[in-house]
């Protein structure tokens, strides 16, 4: 059996004082809530502010999905929800759509009108909690444009709103694949971001490592994607969108991936803290200290959760969650026991939320900050996680950044050959996985769990109401505002596309129409398979 | 290694999934084994997977799939049929639950590799139950 880091730091025996020769406790850690930041933000932890313990909804149609989240909210999910878009919102067409009609409600959430928004949050207050809206980073400009209209239309102010509902462009290179061309994404997410920083709406963007380590990456290597990735992000926020450093910092947040090696985890998350601190001021020259502060929260690892005897995975979820509790989050979403197989049942949602609230109110782990700090072991560990990810870092910083690495195949050949490795030593049982390849015994005679499924009759009528629902909307409204959002489109790549596209939403125009009008005016087909043609006769007239 | 002994498989994804790794890395395993991988990426239609296995001439299919409703893998059975493909043989590879193994299986595929499949358990599996299995080495 390995015992050696994933990114292979060769583990011993016993840690001593020799092991962290020049440890410097200002320098290198600091008070919690001092730079730079190892120990976290929040000078009293938990104490001043508890982590948000949300789960992960969406699956089948809108209305189904509201169902989940009221059910969350009496399950006790508290300050924050969270839902995923299935993989036709994420590519941005519709479910009426001949490629996404077996598809849609499958994975997530099928969000691709406002009325979808609007069915989903019927009854759930837009304030008072963090809305997280997940998928794929194409959709990103619609997610934003919903908020911002159910706060109109609710009468409030979309300022008070404050969430996370955008997600990077290069997540596409980690399995979270979209069919939408990376310049196309990453000037969305730029117009977006650049948004809700000149509206003062406080929406997060997801720039994570989390995609990028469940499709095998290792830590040291997540550490240095995700730095790259904010570098190049807030570069061109400041340099091409004209934004103050202090102004970008605040929009991408970090969603770590925490699998069952505890002290590797945690040693991986204080490391992340302390290194993007020291790029904000010195390559940024932050002037505010909260531009310091990488906004990270949890998830669980799924990729850890086993098919095999799936009751197993409450107990690497509990390991994890006291993992993700001890550093420091200011959210945890938990995977759970029937990852393996679909998006959460019922009793797994609640079984991972109640491992929260047990670790939260009975383990004690909320009463004190950062308490491994000084550990030989941790503080070792965290050095060596740092030390690898600076040199990947410079890799990266060599290749001239994070798009000119993805360009040059740098990060998918990375990645592939990390995933490899990982398959590779479970196949020879140089790790050893409970149930997988180790003490393999039956299933589990007596209890099978519950599993969520969509069938092929529940994609089919949401295609089907998208359909006849999109026919009795106001046509030459819907008309009007696509036509000016297809003009703006032809008007540059700085040009922001925001406002068009918020009003193109409030008129209920789709994301297969509003993503499509946009391709246009970019010389790009309107449907990218194309398989339809755009319903909409206004392509030359706009020339 | 030799056990693939130049068999001819296509791996793909199906529909909208996007999910890369599985079929990746199983690619690599097949390759490193012998085999020759046709490996078709993400969008893959039933048409277009069974177009490409009638123009590469490939002994069998092996579709990688992470959370569906499968509806699409029936569709390529049927397709499958309808070309008189008969003789190659359709593997599925991902997190499918046991139900949907049975209604697979009864659909005519011919075996489902859940997560934590060894590599030898998919490489014997092909290099023995192809048609051209029981052909000696076959021309390179």
């Amino acid at each position: 059996m390995k015992r050696e880091t994933d990114y292979g730091y060769q583990i011993k025996s016993v840690y001593s004082p020799e092991d962290i020769e020049g440890f410097d406790y200002d320098k290198d850690l600091g008070n919690p809530g001092s730079f730079p930041y190892t120990r976290g933000y929040h000078a009293e932890g938990y104490r001043t502010r508890m982590w948000t313990q949300r789960m992960t909804a969406g699956l089948g149609s809108s209305v189904q999905a509201n169902g989940v989240l009221k059910k969350y909210r009496e399950m006790g999910q508290r300050g924050g929800m969270c839902v995923i878009s299935d993989r036709v919102f994420s590519d941005c067409i519709d479910p009426d759509h001949p490629n996404a009609r077996r598809e849609a409600g499958v994975l997530g959430w099928p969000g691709c009108s406002l009325l979808e928004f609007e069915e989903l949050m019927d009854g759930i207050p837009l304030t008072g909690q963090s809305i997280t809206l997940l998928g794929s980073s194409a959709p990103t400009v619609l997610r934003l444009a919903y908020v911002v209209a159910l706060a109109r239309k609710r009468g409030i102010d979309p300022s008070e709103v404050h969430g996370s509902v955008m997600e990077s462009p290069f997540e596409n290179y980690f399995g979270q694949t979209d069919v939408q061309p990376f310049d196309l994404n990453l000037k969305l997410w730029l117009d977006a971001s650049e948004y809700v920083v000149r509206n003062k709406i406080r929406m997060r963007s997801s720039v994570i490592s989390q995609h990028f380590q469940e499709s095998g990456g290792n830590n040291a290597q997540a550490i240095a994607v995700v730095l790259s990735m904010y570098k190049e992000l807030c570069g061109k926020l400041v340099n091409e969108r004209g934004l103050d450093f202090d102004d970008a910092a605040m929009v991408p947040y970090e969603l770590v991936s925490i699998g069952s090696r505890f002290f590797e985890e945690i040693a991986k998350v204080r490391a992340m803290r302390r290194m993007w601190a020291r790029m904000a001021k010195d390559h940024f020259k932050a002037k505010k200290e909260k531009s310091c502060q990488m906004l990270i929260a949890v998830h669980t690892s799924g990729r850890t959760m086993t098919y095999q005897q799936p009751l197993n995975n409450i107990a690497r979820c509990a390991i994890q969650t006291l993992a993700g509790a001890i550093v420091g989050c200011t959210a945890l979403d938990n995977a759970t026991m029937d990852n393996a197989y679909a998006e959460p049942s019922a009793l797994a949602a609640r079984m991972s939320l109640n491992t929260q609230h047990i670790v939260a109110v009975e383990t004690g782990v909320t009463d004190v900050v950062d308490p491994l700090a000084g550990s030989y072991f941790v503080e070792a560990l965290t050095n060596q996680v740092e030390a690898e990810a600076y040199r990947i870092l410079k890799e990266i910083d060599d290749l001239g950044g994070m798009i000119a690495a993805v360009e040059k195949g740098y990060i998918q050949t990375m990645l592939r050959e990390e995933a490899a490795k990982k398959f590779r030593e479970v196949d020879t049982r140089e790790r050893l996985v409970v149930g997988v390849n180790h003490l393999v015994i039956a299933p589990e005679e007596d209890f099978e769990i519950p599993i969520q499924e969509v069938h092929e009759g529940d994609s089919e009528a949401i295609a089907t109401r998208m359909e006849t629902w999109k026919k009795t909307r106001d046509m030459p409204l819907v008309t009007a505002r696509l036509r000016q959002l297809h003009a703006d489109a032809g008007k540059g790549d700085r040009f922001n596309l925001m406002p068009a596209i918020v009003e193109a939403v409030e008129a209920y125009a789709t994301a297969g129409e509003v993503i499509g009008v946009i391709r246009m005016a970019r010389g790009l087909s309107y449907d990218p398979f194309k398989v339809i043609d755009c319903p909409y006769d206004f392509q030359l007239e706009a020339a | 290694m030799a056990k693939g002994n130049g068999l001819k498989v296509i791996v793909s994804m199906i529909g909208l999934d996007g999910h890369t790794t599985g079929g990746e890395v199983v690619s690599m395993l097949l390759r490193d084994a012998g085999f020759e991988v046709v490996y078709l990426g993400v969008n893959q239609t039933p048409q277009t997977i069974v177009d490409a296995a009638i123009q590469e001439d490939v002994d069998a299919i092996g579709i990688s799939s992470h959370a569906a409703n499968y509806s699409l893998i029936e569709e390529l059975m049927d397709l499958v049929r309808a070309n008189d493909l008969d003789d190659v043989i359709v593997v599925c590879g991902g997190n499918i639950p046991r139900k949907q193994i049975e209604q697979l299986t009864a659909r005519g595929v011919a075996k489902v590799f859940t997560p934590g499949s060894a590599s030898s358990d998919i490489v014997d599996y092909l290099a023995n139950n192809t048609r051209r299995s029981n052909a000696a080495a076959l021309p390179a």
